[in-house]
This record gives C-alpha cells, sequence and structure tokens, in this order.
C-alpha cells in the first residue's frame, strides 16, 4: 500500500544530485549533476556549446506553435533514450559521440528537457522505484522563481505521474539538519545558513522557516577557490604535482582553520612534524610524493582573508555575515545571531565554526561597546553569537529532507496527484511550511 | 582582518627621518641604531615580543609570511613604513637565493644585496615614494643611509639563518613566497 513507502528525497545542486530516501541518514546516491547525451541530432538547442542556454520549458508553458515545442516532440525518437547522468555521464562524455550538459546552473534549472530525463534516470535506474507509490520532496535555492516551481511539478506529476510532491528550500532543510546537533534545543526554523558548496557560498537569513530574500548576500569564493588556491601554492613551491586532482586532494584531506597565520606560521617552525606528505598515484602507476605544508592553514583562510587570493573581492566571511543579519528586520536578529547554521562541503574544515564563532563575536562586541559608550552610560544585556557545528553538514539539505520527509505528517503537507490533477501546476506555488510550529 | 601591523606603532618617542622611524636595533654592525642587548648565547631563532632583545627585524621576519600575502596595507604611523620596508626587502632577498645554492653561496649573495648601492626614501628610484618622505638635507640623508644599511645587513643575516637551518637548506618554504609582491611593488 502506498502510504507504507518512505518519501523519496531528492537534492539536486549545480555540482552534485543527493538521492536517497526519508529516514535514512546518508543519501544512496550521490553524483554529479550532469547528463550525457548524443552530440549529433539528439542534442538540444539549448546545449550548443558558446551559446546561452535556452530554457527548453515544457511544452505548454513554451506557447503553442513557438519552435521549441515543435522541435521538441519532432524530436522524440529513440535517441532520446540514448543518455547516461551522473559519473557514467562523465564517462561516457570522454568517448566519441556524447557530449556532457549541466542541466542546474547557479542552484536553477536551466535546461528542463536534460534536467527531465536526468529525473529520469534517476528514478528508475537508480533509486528504482514507481513513481506512482512514491511521495517525492526536492529543493530548491533560494529565490527559485514560481514558474519553476510549476515547471518542477508538471514534470514530476505529468511525465512521472507521482503520488505526491512537496518542494522545500534548502536553507530551511539545512537548518532542519542541524536539530542533530547537542548544541541545539529548541528546533526552531530560525537562523542564518551559511552554504558553502563547490562554486559559490551563501549567506542566507531564515525566519520561523520564510527565507529573508532582501538579505540574502553570495560571496565568489568556494570550493574551488580554495582547490585553486591551493593549487598555486604548491606550483610556488615548484612540487613534482601540481594538478587540480592533486590539489582537491590535499585540500578535503589536510587543511584545516587557524586561529591566527602568523602564530601558525611560527608554530610550523617550531613543530616541524606539521609539515606533511602526500602521495600522489598516477594512474599509469608511478608514485611521488609531494610536501603538503602551510596551505593546510591557508587555504581556508581565504574565507576570512579573501584578500590573500582574490583581488576583487575582499569582504571577510564573517563581516558578510554580520552584514546580513544586521540588514534583517531587527526583531528577528537575536535569532539570527544566536543560531548560524552550517552546511556545505566547504564548511567541512576543522575548527572553521569556531574561527568563525570568534570573529562574528568579536564584530558584534566591537559595535555593541561602540554604543554603549555613545549612549553614556546604559549596559547592553549582550548578544549570543553561536555557530553550530554538526555531523551532518556535508549533505545538510538533503539530511534536513530526510528528517522532516519521515515525520507521520509530511504526507498532509504535499500536493497529491489528484489536487494537481483538480488545480493545476499553480497549486505547487504554495506548501504550508513543513517542521514549522505545531508540528514535529 | 587585515594585514598585521607593527607593534612598535605604540611606542612613543622613536626618532625620524622624514617619516621613517629609527628604531633600535639588536646588531653588531655600527651605525646610528641604539643597539639593544644581544641575545643569550644558544638562544631560539624566534625571539618572543617581549623580550628587551626584540626588535624591528624579528618582528619583520615573523610576519613576513603573513603579511606578504597581502596587496593592501594601511599605514598606521612609522613603524608600520619599517615593516613595510623590511618585506619588501626581504623579498628582494628571496629573489637572490636560487634553490641550488649552498649555505656558504647563499650567505654571500645576501651579504651582497644588503651592501649595493640602494635607494633611500625620496630617490627618484626608490619605489613608495607616496608614502615615504624624503629626508630634509644631506645629513639626514646620510644617516638614514647608514641606518637603512644597518637594517639590511641585520635582515640578510638573520634571514640567512631561517632559510638554512642547521646549515642545510634553503628552505623550500621560504621560497616558495618569492613571487609574491606585498603591496604590489618591489625594489
Amino acid at each position: 500500500m502506498a502510504s507504507q513507502t518512505p518519501a523519496v528525497v531528492m537534492d539536486n545542486g549545480t555540482g552534485y544530485s543527493k538521492l536517497g530516501f526519508a529516514g535514512n541518514d546518508s543519501p544512496s546516491f550521490v553524483f554529479p549533476t550532469a547528463i550525457a547525451t548524443k552530440a549529433g541530432a539528439g542534442s538540444a538547442a539549448g546545449s550548443a556549446p558558446g551559446r546561452p542556454p535556452v530554457a527548453n520549458k515544457p511544452s505548454f508553458l513554451a506557447g503553442g506553435g513557438g519552435g521549441a515545442s515543435s522541435h521538441l516532440s519532432a524530436k522524440r525518437g529513440t535517441e532520446d533514450l540514448d543518455y547516461f547522468i551522473g559519473d557514467e555521464a562523465l564517462a561516457a562524455a570522454n568517448g566519441p559521440g556524447y557530449a556532457i550538459n549541466y542541466p542546474i546552473r547557479h542552484g536553477q534549472i536551466e535546461n528542463w528537457d536534460h534536467m527531465e530525463r536526468f529525473w529520469s534516470n534517476s528514478i528508475f535506474k537508480y533509486l528504482r522505484v514507481e513513481p506512482e507509490d512514491h511521495y517525492f520532496l526536492l529543493t530548491e535555492p533560494p529565490l527559485n522563481p514560481p514558474e519553476n516551481r510549476e515547471n518542477t511539478a508538471e514534470i514530476m506529476f505529468e511525465s512521472f505521474n507521482c503520488a505526491g510532491l512537496y518542494i522545500a528550500v534548502q536553507a530551511v532543510l539545512a537548518l532542519a539538519a542541524s536539530w542533530t546537533s547537542s548544541k541545539v534545543t529548541d528546533r526552531s526554523l530560525t537562523g542564518t545558513v551559511i552554504d558553502s558548496g563547490d562554486g559559490v557560498t551563501h549567506v542566507i537569513p531564515v525566519a520561523e522557516g520564510y527565507v529573508i530574500g532582501s538579505s540574502i548576500k553570495s560571496i565568489p569564493i568556494a570550493g574551488r577557490d580554495i582547490t585553486y588556491f591551493v593549487q598555486s601554492l604548491l606550483r610556488d613551491r615548484g612540487e613534482p604535482d601540481s594538478s587540480l586532482k592533486t590539489a582537491e586532494k590535499v585540500k578535503e584531506e589536510y587543511c584545516y582553520v587557524c586561529p591566527d597565520i602568523v602564530k601558525e606560521f611560527a608554530r610550523y617552525d617550531r613543530e616541524p612534524d606539521r609539515f606533511l606528505k602526500h602521495t600522489v598515484t598516477s594512474p599509469n602507476g608511478r608514485s611521488v610524493s609531494i610536501d603538503v605544508g602551510y596551505e593546510r592553514f591557508l587555504a581556508p583562510e581565504i574565507f576570512f582573508n579573501p584578500e590573500i587570493y582574490s583581488s576583487d573581492f575582499l569582504t571577510p566571511l564573517p563581516n558578510v555575515v554580520d552584514g546580513v543579519i544586521q540588514s534583517s528586520p531587527i526583531d528577528v536578529r537575536r535569532g539570527l545571531y544566536k543560531n548560524i547554521v552550517l552546511s556545505g562541503g566547504s564548511t567541512l574544515y576543522k575548527d572553521f565554526g569556531r574561527r568563525l564563532q570568534r570573529d562574528i563575536r568579536h564584530l558584534v562586541d566591537a559595535r555593541i561597546r561602540a554604543s554603549e559608550a555613545r549612549s553614556g552610560g546604559a549596559r547592553s544585556g549582550g548578544l549570543d553569537v553561536a555557530v553550530v557545528t554538526h555531523k551532518r553538514q556535508r549533505h545538510g539539505p538533503w539530511f534536513g529532507g530526510s528528517l522532516l520527509g519521515q515525520t507521520p505528517e509530511f504526507r498532509s503537507y504535499c500536493h497529491t496527484k489528484a489536487e494537481y490533477d483538480e488545480i493545476g501546476p499553480s497549486i505547487v506555488r504554495r506548501f504550508a511550511l513543513l517542521g514549522g510550529p505545531g508540528s514535529a | 582582518m587585515p594585514a598585521y601591523h607593527s607593534i612598535f606603532l605604540e611606542d612613543r618617542d622613536v626618532p625620524v627621518i622624514g617619516n621613517f622611524p629609527v628604531l633600535p636595533l639588536r646588531t653588531r654592525t655600527r651605525g646610528p641604531a641604539y643597539t639593544l642587548p644581544p641575545l643569550p648565547p644558544n638562544a631560539d631563532t624566534e625571539v618572543p615580543p617581549d623580550s628587551e632583545s626584540y626588535d624591528c627585524v624579528d618582528e619583520i621576519l615573523s610576519l613576513f609570511r603573513a603579511n606578504v600575502l597581502f596587496r593592501n596595507f594601511e599605514i598606521n604611523g612609522p613603524a608600520d613604513r619599517m615593516l613595510i620596508y623590511g618585506t619588501l626587502f626581504i623579498t628582494e632577498c628571496l629573489g637572490k637565493v636560487k634553490p641550488t645554492m649552498t649555505a656558504r653561496d647563499a650567505e654571500k649573495a645576501l651579504i651582497n644585496v644588503a651592501l649595493d648601492h640602494f635607494a633611500i626614501p625620496g630617490d627618484v628610484s626608490f619605489p613608495l615614494n607616496q608614502a615615504f618622505e624624503a629626508p630634509r638635507d644631506r645629513q639626514d640623508a646620510e644617516t638614514l643611509r647608514s641606518y637603512l644599511s644597518q637594517v639590511r645587513q641585520e635582515i640578510a643575516i638573520r634571514l640567512h639563518a631561517r632559510l638554512y637551518p642547521g646549515g642545510v637548506g634553503p628552505s623550500k618554504w621560504w621560497l616558495s613566497f618569492t613571487k609574491r609582491k606585498f603591496m604590489g611593488k618591489s625594489f
């Protein structure tokens, strides 16, 4: 019976897609959000290199008679089924005949035709479920246009015929994921989410489950930049191997955040065993050993001192977070400072949260002292700044979805296929707040 | 957190030439600098900042690896100018040391850089004339030149000790900073 099946949780990000079932503590599949299609006739107009991607919207939204819709329906042949997704797509693209496409850019779906096929493979080839039997929990970035939700619903209900659908904002799910931390006691959906993936870092204030869209800030420094920085440090030193892949490995295995870089340099002078060796084995079996040194703490330092890496973006992450909270409505600021939640792979460095908390606290305390001085004798009650580090940071939004998707009342928050058939795609413009007051 | 500033900014009554400070040095070369007591024998190369022998060269060397990464630096007082001068001079020194040099060759090369003819603030070839004032007269210029010569030699000697710890080297960890340009400038 359908009511027994777990909900399917899919978090499609720019870089990676996380797929799994609600109630599990990690996704069943994590693979690149990439699709390899036949390079020739089969590829959609939007995937031609050098041209901006054309949004291939589902047929009725694209407007009847338009070039896109007739083109789409004309090419529904068998070559349409000849494609790969995820790691297989990357492998296929290395050979002849296939071209790689990334249907999601900057968190938003750009190519709907590719995304539909990506989902189709995700559901039938990877998860191997019957969509009729499962409710689906999908994620969307903050500030996603409602039209995109409608497109998503159209594909989910009409192409896949899924039983029910809920679309949640990633930042809100990341907040829910932090409930696993012992530091979190009140399970509120108010907090500041710092989401740092591969391409970009977002600072998103969330008040009682709703994103404060006007205050979101993004920072052009994230995982990929850290990798580039590690690579440049390896190159400056003339290490025998300084490929991006090696830099990435070094970043993931050895990097941590230090409290003060001058003291850390002195510490490396005193304790030579902090210098490490990393062995790179190339595909042909040869292995070389490279030294790993200052990049261990210098690499994540670019969040706190962007100046050492980039010449156009200079604001440290703690200042950005402080600015975001200061620009939010005054009655939620206290809650935003008290619950700063980390999410995404680039927040996993050891002591990242501790350093962030210290730096934000310095900024806040300095401001309080200044306003105390100006007020002439008034005392402030102080402001609590807490950065929450937890074990589910890496796949924060997915885990939050898994947590909320397993609650008994989850299904009552979803829109079902029957409701969709009655009202139409516009039904997904609104969802009741999952995990908000009164539930869980 | 921006680049690190000098702790000698807090020292009052530091004599200046133009706006360059004449800070005390722990040195054996003769010149106009007030001489600090030498370190006790077999002391660490890293001198704690509260020691009476701690001088601006110690500070320059300990801040170098952090500060050289920065492109912007706000000058908060004369002592920061010393920090800038020293940092840029270390970069110049590192450029002269080749990875294949022995300790002795490198020592010679470093002493040569230190003693070579160099530009002082106010000279046309000095790269930081926007931030540094020229000395008032010939006599001040001579004093500044001999003071800077002391600073350069002291930096060269102590940098050499760090590049060749225990006589082996040069340390690739230090040489990796050769290409970085503090404030986008170089001598």
